[in-house]
């Protein structure tokens, strides 16, 4: 639906976006992850067609989009900032903003409200002005201002950057029955891969404005059995050693950085050590690091070394490797 | 002093008496005032929002022009003006010269300046987020710009109030193309300097106060036309 082809993005010089491709399909639910600085801020206003790539195209349905795209194609697509501001005015009036620039009966504009108002339980602020409003509240109310224009594209940046921990979930669920009532894209910027793993379908990551294929990997949805501190959870055909006390459905995440690489089995207090073979090499950081991706029986792991192991350790694709973990570098979500 | 008071007493016998000349010279200067006022920050205002919102090739130099035109002597821009609209001047088929409609150009081309480049410091000082925000929640680029100047509302007040007060105290421009001639374009300044050369320092005191008294209500009005309404 909203794809970037080799797009270069510059700010006084300095490349912050630089993608061969990028695209959000219909309806999917993608999340970009990496640290601050990263340009998951500028990806998201180069989609939200506020900004115009330095270099590249950005397309909408296989369209080019021209530099200055006009406000109905614009009005497909909106995006909530890191830190979002309100205008001038009460919160109803600002939930009203974008349904008056659409021209909507103020009849329908009253239902689609009291909807978003309900989702993210917004009555008690809707006349309260923007000094009036904690960090958080702005940030549900500019998520409930776009959830209530209905676009095609949901852009959110950082959406639950100043939520509680509460407010947080509550805001994740309000978009799930929103998409469950009415499919649309969504694309979430965030540097806490919990909120990413925990409800996107396709996760992207993001260094120095690059497609980075390191913090996605080692995911996995699991089962978590009752009971506190170390368990096992069955991972395809291999049991990962955990160390948590939640139970049921949950998303396990091994950071790549967190895996030693060996050709055999160390010694160590790693109680996850898997035998496999290498099924792929990528240098990563100009040259400094690598990334081995190893095969453990049906499941792939990806595991982080630098340039200089990876020689010492004379691996090859096909070759034999040897990955260990400790049950406390598994992360829950 | 005496001489002083005898200035004040007059003044008052005149505002009290209401004096159809001094009336008549108000009421030209607001008039006047009013027009260019309107006429240069309805030019000025969004010239001030494109200088401040667009990114184009020469950008820093018209910001530079319009700034440096701030520091335009009066009576060169009258001299300039006299010379355009003097009857061998390329627009001396108006026939402007010496009418109150010289005056409102003159007062527009110095006020101009004022307007855009004020505004265009008062649109750069709002939140960048809020106009991306307008246009990301769909808006055009007329209430993207209206959204935009409602957060700058005070200094945009201010703007207007500062290009009114170029205008009713201006005199180089006004003597030049205006001409001082009574009931036709002798407004409070130029009739200030007029009467106070003649040794009328009563009329002239008068006059002046009457000028004060306008700038004083006209700012009044604005701001009370700013200060309603809450963040």
């Amino acid at each position: 639906m909203l794809e970037l082809r080799g797009v270069r993005h510059r700010y006084e010089g300095r490349v912050v976006v630089d993608l061969e491709q990028f695209s959000v399909p219909r309806t999917a639910a993608v999340a970009v992850v990496g640290h601050n600085g990263a340009g998951k801020s500028t990806l998201l206003r180069l989609l939200a067609l506020l900004e115009a790539p330095t270099e590249g195209q950005i397309f909408w349905n296989g369209t080019a989009v021209p530099r200055r795209p006009a406000a109905s194609l614009r009005r497909r697509v909106t995006l909530v900032e890191q830190r979002p501001v309100l205008f001038r005015g009460t919160v109803r009036e600002n939930l009203e903003y974008g349904l008056r620039v659409r021209e909507i009966a103020q009849a329908a504009a009253n239902g689609i409200i009291a909807d978003v108002v309900e989702r993210l339980g917004l009555q008690p602020l809707l006349s309260r002005r923007r000094h009036e409003l904690s960090d958080g509240e702005v940030q549900r109310v500019a998520v409930a201002r776009a959830l209530a224009l209905r676009t095609d594209v949901l852009l959110l940046d950082e959406p639950a950057s100043s939520a509680d921990r509460a407010a947080a979930g509550a805001l994740y669920r309000a978009l799930a029955a929103e998409r469950a009532a009415r499919p649309f894209a969504v694309c979430v910027a965030s540097h806490q891969l919990e909120d990413a793993y925990r409800w996107a379908d396709d996760i992207r990551a993001l260094a120095d404005g690059r497609l980075s294929p390191v913090t996605p990997e080692n995911l996995f949805r699991v089962e978590l059995p009752v009971g506190d501190g170390v368990k096992s959870v069955r991972v395809g055909s291999i049991d990962i050693v955990v160390m948590t006390d939640r139970a049921g459905p949950a998303v396990v995440a091994v950071p790549p950085t967190d895996i030693f690489v060996s050709r055999e089995p160390l010694p160590s207090s790693a109680r996850n050590v898997f035998k496999g073979r290498v099924t792929g090499m990528a240098i990563e950081h100009r040259g400094a690091g690598v990334h081995v991706r190893a095969d453990m029986g049906g499941v792939e792991l990806v595991a982080a070394v630098t340039a200089e192991a990876a020689r010492d350790l004379a691996l090859t694709p096909g070759g034999p490797v040897v990955f260990s973990f400790k049950a406390t570098a598994v992360q829950v979500f | 002093m005496d001489f002083l008071a005898e200035g004040f007493r007059r003044a008052w016998g005149l505002l009290v008496a209401g004096d159809s000349e001094v009336y008549g010279i108000a009421l030209l200067t607001l008039k006047v005032a009013v027009v260019a006022t309107a006429i240069s920050c309805a030019a000025g205002l969004p010239l001030g929002y494109f200088l401040a919102t667009r990114r184009f090739w020469g950008r820093r130099a018209a910001l530079t022009m319009v700034n440096t035109a701030l520091a335009f002597p009066t009576v060169v821009v009258g001299l300039l003006l006299y010379g355009l609209l003097s009857r061998q001047g390329p627009l001396g088929s108006l026939g402007w010269l010496y009418t109150w409609q010289a005056i409102v150009v003159g007062d527009v081309l110095l006020a101009l300046p004022i307007a855009a480049a004020l505004s265009a410091a008062a649109i750069q000082g709002v939140d960048p987020r809020i106009r991306r925000t307008a246009e990301t929640l769909g808006a055009g680029a007329w209430r993207t710009a209206w959204t935009v100047a409602r957060e700058a509302r005070f200094a945009l007040a201010a703007v207007i109030t500062a290009a009114f007060g170029q205008v009713v105290a201006e005199i180089g421009a006004a003597m030049i193309v205006g001409g001082n001639i009574r009931g036709s374009t002798r407004t409070l300044t130029t009739a200030v300097a007029l009467y106070t050369a003649q040794g009328d320092f009563g009329l002239a005191l008068a006059l002046g106060l009457v000028l004060l008294l306008l700038a004083l209500v006209v700012n009044i009005a604005l701001q009370m036309l700013q200060g309603r309404g809450h963040a």
